[in-house]
């Protein structure tokens, strides 16, 4: 389980995060949705210490850190328990897909080679990479990138893995390779939480949705609830001007 | 004036006798340069309190100064210290046992390190934010993502910069005159005494100096073949 609790951040003088709480029970998809600039992928970024809040406090599986004043040792146990698949893919460029995925068993796990090597070889086979697994990024395309990259995050185990916006750097075509794989693991009963702007994906893969705007929470539930019957007047203007698929309305 | 051909190639065979100690020097401070120079980097980039300040002046002030200087500075300054430390430890060593070629050892490697710094800084700005941002995700330390992500890749992007310093290095290496090491240039300057025909000692000299410059620039060119392989797909 994650529960975030009153999680503020600013950039200088712009309070971008205004005191979030959340609640993610373990195995559940979350999707967070909202207008650039409500702090979607900050909050997300906050939750592995990426972004330094400036406050609040988060308990991941029993294990909680306070924002106000986070030691170094906490911070790493905290982002050893995340992972995080991000929009720009961010593979180590220097590094071939396979090594990608051992990195982390290797160096954070300390698992032997031959152990690693096994593990990220399955991982990559699942996300339909098996031929690809010596070559470098810069030979892969966004979608195979973005795949590895999930492939990396999983290899962990994490406890939840976090999903900046994976589809948005992608061209339309490749975007459903990948969203097929987040489906498939979400099958798997991994804690996801999916800052998305595929309204229809996170309508169908996502087993709670969260709209943001503003730096707050406006609402949340259940998918069926928030995309046909949201409650607040901003979530229904939301959904008005997007119509499914991101197909806009004039 | 007539070239004597025949003196240069004589000239040539007895310099190809100082060639180990002008790469003896250059090989020792551009290792200990770079050594120097990624430590610098590191403490200026994260900006590492107390230390920022004083690698930050220290890159200043050997940049701001000649190779030359430093090497006097060292060769009359060191002796100085070392011999106060040693008085005052009571120990029985003196600065008269350090060899020549160990004071151009220590100043080169001080006068790299401040440019190697800067070089290893523009390799460190040239990789992406997003890839130490990676290695904190998957857990790890600031130190793991150092040596396992981020120096490997500024490294590579440093190399054509890292050549540079090193043939500026070698072609240096000809000021341990001054401290009576024997280098390339010394070596021409002692053969041709014997006749007097320097234009064909230095000329000798300068061959040697391309033909290392030559191997330099070559070893480059395979080392950045070999540590560019993953950026073979062109784009990133």
């Amino acid at each position: 389980m994650i529960k975030l609790t009153q999680i503020k951040k600013s950039f200088g003088r712009n309070e971008v995060l205004k005191g979030i709480d959340l609640t993610v029970k373990k195995g559940e998809v979350v999707a967070i949705l909202g207008p650039s600039g409500s702090g979607k992928t900050t909050l997300l970024r906050c939750i592995n210490y990426l972004e330094k809040p400036s406050d609040g406090q988060i308990t991941i599986d029993e294990f909680t850190v306070n924002y106000k004043r986070p030691d170094k040792k906490d911070i790493h146990t905290l982002r050893q328990k995340s992972a995080m698949v991000f929009q720009q893919y961010n593979l180590f460029k220097h590094k071939t897909a396979l090594e990608n995925v051992m990195e982390g068993l290797l160096i954070v796990k300390k698992l032997p080679k031959e152990k690693a090597r096994q593990i990220s070889v399955e991982l990559l086979d699942k996300v339909g990479l098996g031929n690809k697994l010596d070559a470098y990024p810069s030979e892969l395309s966004g979608g195979q990138q973005q795949r590895v990259g999930i492939a990396r995050a999983l290899a962990l185990n994490p406890e939840v893995i976090l999903f900046d916006e994976p589809t948005s750097a992608l061209d339309p075509e490749l975007v459903g390779e990948v969203l097929g794989v987040i489906r498939k693991i979400a099958k798997e009963g991994i804690t996801m939480i999916i800052v998305t702007h595929e309204m229809s994906f996170a309508q169908d893969v996502a087993n709670h949705v969260v709209f943001m705007d503003g730096g707050v929470i406006v609402e949340e539930g259940n998918p069926s609830q928030i995309f046909n019957n949201p409650k607040e007047e901003r979530t229904k203007q939301f959904f008005k001007r997007i119509t499914p698929d991101g197909v806009y309305s004039i | 004036m007539k070239l004597d051909f025949a003196f240069i190639w004589t000239a040539f065979l007895q310099l190809l006798t100082a060639v180990p100690t002008a790469l003896a020097i250059t090989v020792v401070s551009v290792s200990c340069g770079l050594l120097i120079g990624t430590t610098v980097a590191i403490i200026r980039l994260y900006k590492i309190p107390v230390l920022h300040p004083i690698a930050a002046s220290y890159v200043t002030f050997i940049r701001g100064t000649p190779m030359l200087t430093h090497l006097l500075l060292i060769y009359f300054g060191l002796p100085i210290i070392v011999d106060g430390i040693s008085e005052a430890l009571g120990l029985s060593f003196r600065s008269v046992s350090i060899p020549m070629i160990g004071f151009a050892y220590i100043s080169f490697s001080i006068t790299a390190g401040a440019y190697m710094s800067e070089v290893v800084r523009s390799g460190l700005l040239a990789v992406n934010r997003g890839q130490i941002e990676a290695a904190y995700s998957i857990g790890m330390t600031t130190s793991q993502a150092m040596r396992r992500i981020i120096l490997p890749q500024a490294f590579s992007a440093s190399l054509p910069n890292l050549s540079n310093s090193v043939i500026g290095m070698l072609h240096g290496s000809t000021l341990a005159f001054t401290v009576s090491v024997v280098d390339i240039n010394a070596k021409a300057q002692i053969v041709a005494s014997t006749n007097w025909k320097f234009f064909e000692a230095y000329l000798a000299a300068a061959l040697i100096f391309w033909g290392l410059t030559f191997i330099i620039e070559r070893l480059t060119a395979l080392a950045e073949k070999r540590f560019n392989l993953y950026n073979r797909g062109g784009v990133s």
